[in-house]
Order: C-alpha cells, then sequence, then structure tokens
C-alpha cells in the first residue's frame, strides 16, 4: 500500500517535471526558474565537493543553468533531467579543475591518483573550511570523511558523491559519467576503501 | 574465503545486496574473525558518515542572476526585431519618398519652364566637335547621341 502510494507520487513528480521541461523548452522563463529551485541545492551539494571552493561552485552553478536553458530545446528526455544536469555538472567541474590546474600551481599529493595510476592534477581544496554539523555525527568525523574525499582522485570522487552522496543509482552514474555499470562499481569501490583506510585510522587514533 | 572477500561484502550487506545465504556465511565469519568485526564497525560508521553529510544549499542570488543574465540575454537578441520593426521600415519609406520627390521636382520643373534643361558644359563641348566634324563631313555615333541627347 505504501510502496503503491510513493509509486504514484513518484509519477505524478516526474509527469509534472515533464510538464515543466515542455513549458522550459518553449522558452518559459518561469517554468526554468522552478526548475532551477528544484535543483539548485542538489547540484550545488555536488559542484562544492567536486571542486572544493565554494565560490567557484556558485560560479559554476550558474553556468550550468545558463548551458541548460540553452540545451533544452535539444534535451530529448531519455536520460531523466537530473542525470543530464549532473552530467553538465560534472563536465563543466573537470573542465574547471583542467583549466585551474594550467593556472595555478597544483599541490601533489599520494592519494591522489586514481585506479589507473594516473596523478590527479586537481588541487586540494581548503579543508579548514567550517561546515554545518549533523547533529547525529562527530564535527571531527565529518571532517576526516570530507577530507578524505577531497584526497580522491577526480574519477573516484565523482562517482562517490553520485553515489553515496547524492543518491544515484548505479545505472544513472553510468549515463552521467558516460561508462560502464561494472566500472562504475569498480570505482566506487576503490573510493570507499580510500575513504574507510582514512576512518579506521580516525578511529585508531593514528594521524591521518 | 578470504578476510578480503568479507570486507567486500560489508557494504553490499548494508545496501541489502546480499542473499540470505551470504549474509548467514558472512555474520557466521563475523562471529570468528576479530579483524572482521573491527572492519565492520569501520565501514558502518564510514558509511553513516557518508550518508549524513551536511547538505550544502545553493546561495539564494544564483537563481537570481542566472535570471538576470538569461533576461539580459533575451533583451540584446530582442534589439534587432524591435529595430527592424520600427526603425527599418520608416527607414526604407523616407529613401523611397526622397527619390519619388527628386522624380517629381524634376518632372514638374519641365513642365512649368517647358524647356528642357540647360546643357551641362561636356554637352555644349561634345556639340562644338560634332558640328566641326559635321563641316568634315563626318556621320554621328552613338556615343555622339548619348552626351548630346540626339533631339539635338
Amino acid at each position: 500500500m505504501v510502496s503503491s502510494i510513493g509509486r504514484h507520487i513518484e509519477v505524478d513528480a516526474l509527469s509534472a517535471e515533464a510538464v515543466l521541461i515542455e513549458r522550459a523548452q518553449a522558452r518559459d522563463e518561469a517554468a526554468f526558474e522552478q526548475i532551477m529551485n528544484l535543483y539548485a541545492d542538489r547540484l550545488y551539494n555536488y559542484i562544492v565537493r567536486l571542486v572544493g571552493n565554494p565560490t567557484d561552485a556558485e560560479d559554476l552553478l550558474q553556468e550550468v543553468f545558463l548551458r541548460a536553458y540553452q540545451g533544452l530545446p535539444n534535451f530529448d528526455g531519455r536520460a531523466s533531467l537530473s542525470t543530464w544536469l549532473y552530467r553538465i555538472a560534472t563536465n563543466l567541474c573537470i573542465d574547471h579543475q583542467r583549466k585551474r590546474a594550467r593556472r595555478v600551481q597544483t599541490v601533489s599529493y599520494h592519494a591522489a591518483e586514481d585506479e589507473d595510476g594516473e596523478p590527479s592534477e586537481w588541487e586540494l581544496p581548503d579543508t579548514q573550511t567550517p561546515d554545518p554539523l549533523d547533529a547525529a555525527l562527530s564535527r571531527e568525523l565529518q571532517q576526516v570523511v570530507e577530507q578524505a574525499i577531497s584526497m580522491l582522485s577526480p574519477k573516484l570522487r565523482t562517482v562517490l558523491l553520485l553515489y553515496d552522496v547524492e543518491n544515484l543509482s548505479y545505472e544513472e552514474i553510468a549515463r552521467v559519467l558516460k561508462i560502464p555499470i561494472g566500472t562504475v562499481k569498480s570505482r566506487l569501490n576503490h573510493a570507499r576503501g580510500q575513504i574507510q583506510k582514512q576512518v579506521d585510522k580516525y578511529l585508531r587514533g593514528e594521524s591521518i | 574465503m578470504k578476510c578480503t572477500h568479507y570486507e567486500r561484502w560489508l557494504w553490499d550487506d548494508l545496501e541489502g545486496r546480499l542473499s540470505a545465504a551470504q549474509r548467514q556465511e558472512l555474520y557466521a565469519h563475523l562471529q570468528v574473525c576479530a579483524r572482521c568485526q573491527r572492519q565492520r564497525d569501520t565501514v558502518l560508521t564510514t558509511y553513516r558518515t557518508l550518508h549524513a553529510l551536511p547538505r550544502r544549499r545553493a546561495p539564494e542570488h544564483v537563481v537570481q542572476q542566472v535570471r538576470t543574465r538569461l533576461q539580459e540575454r533575451s533583451q540584446t537578441r530582442a534589439i534587432p526585431a524591435w529595430w527592424k520593426r520600427v526603425a527599418l521600415a520608416p527607414a526604407l519609406g523616407l529613401v523611397a519618398a526622397a527619390m519619388w520627390w527628386g522624380w517629381l521636382s524634376m518632372s514638374s520643373n519641365e513642365e512649368r519652364t517647358g524647356v528642357a534643361t540647360k546643357p551641362s558644359p561636356a554637352e555644349e563641348s561634345w556639340v562644338e566637335i560634332h558640328e566641326q566634324l559635321e563641316v568634315a563631313d563626318w556621320s554621328p555615333t552613338v556615343s555622339y547621341f548619348i552626351k548630346t541627347g540626339y533631339t539635338r
């Protein structure tokens, strides 16, 4: 019964979103603004952890929406809107980090190698910025995890954030990143393994 | 099976991806393996922390700024269309009116005076040359008719 109600709500939300998309495709700015309001927080939460800088994240979020508005007439609905938006955001973040890496001297760190052994060219974000806290968990533990995420390679970080933080499915992540589901699972395992190591060190009282 | 294998199952177990038989096997192993028990605590802590990370909210002005930028874009696109409608049509009308007025004033001047426009000095000199050539028994050419206006 409950799952049936849940499905109905989901279907209603999807059809409401389809109507919004149609209106936005017809250049209805009010409809597009509703789409922005629906996705702004989710995308920002993803982008800010991906690039590690709130100011850059703000600019990138704006750019995601501008690109989305531009590309909406060509959006065919084969992927969901959220998948499509996450794809735009991911591509923009990767481009942004590449450009920044050329301009700024990058910080090298051992943990920033992906599963292919390629060194990352991403910068370490400023992890000293205080975060709002979940009352259920300690500030320290959250910082350990946040820092561990920031030290992951871009490939691993993207998958981990999409799966464990943004709650996308394997299939959705495969569509966002245009990679096989097997690769999604393997990257997720690697990413989780690295986070787990840092948490283990913290729990054992070792310096991280 | 090795401990590393069970470690992978720890995550799957948290997400309910293990079969009943796998789950039973895992828990049987955990009862006898202190290392894997500790790993289980770590995985559980990591999983819970990851899923409880504070959500960062987008600054409110972002949507406002995007809206402004979109409006600016649509305005810059709208100017040429507006300009075409409001300015181009009257401009073309003015050109047409000027041409019409010029033609009208020239023809009315001829009608009023009954005299054709006075030939220019260049035309005069062509006539002189022709008269001299006529004396020399010369036949007129096409360019002569064009320059002198034929009727002369």
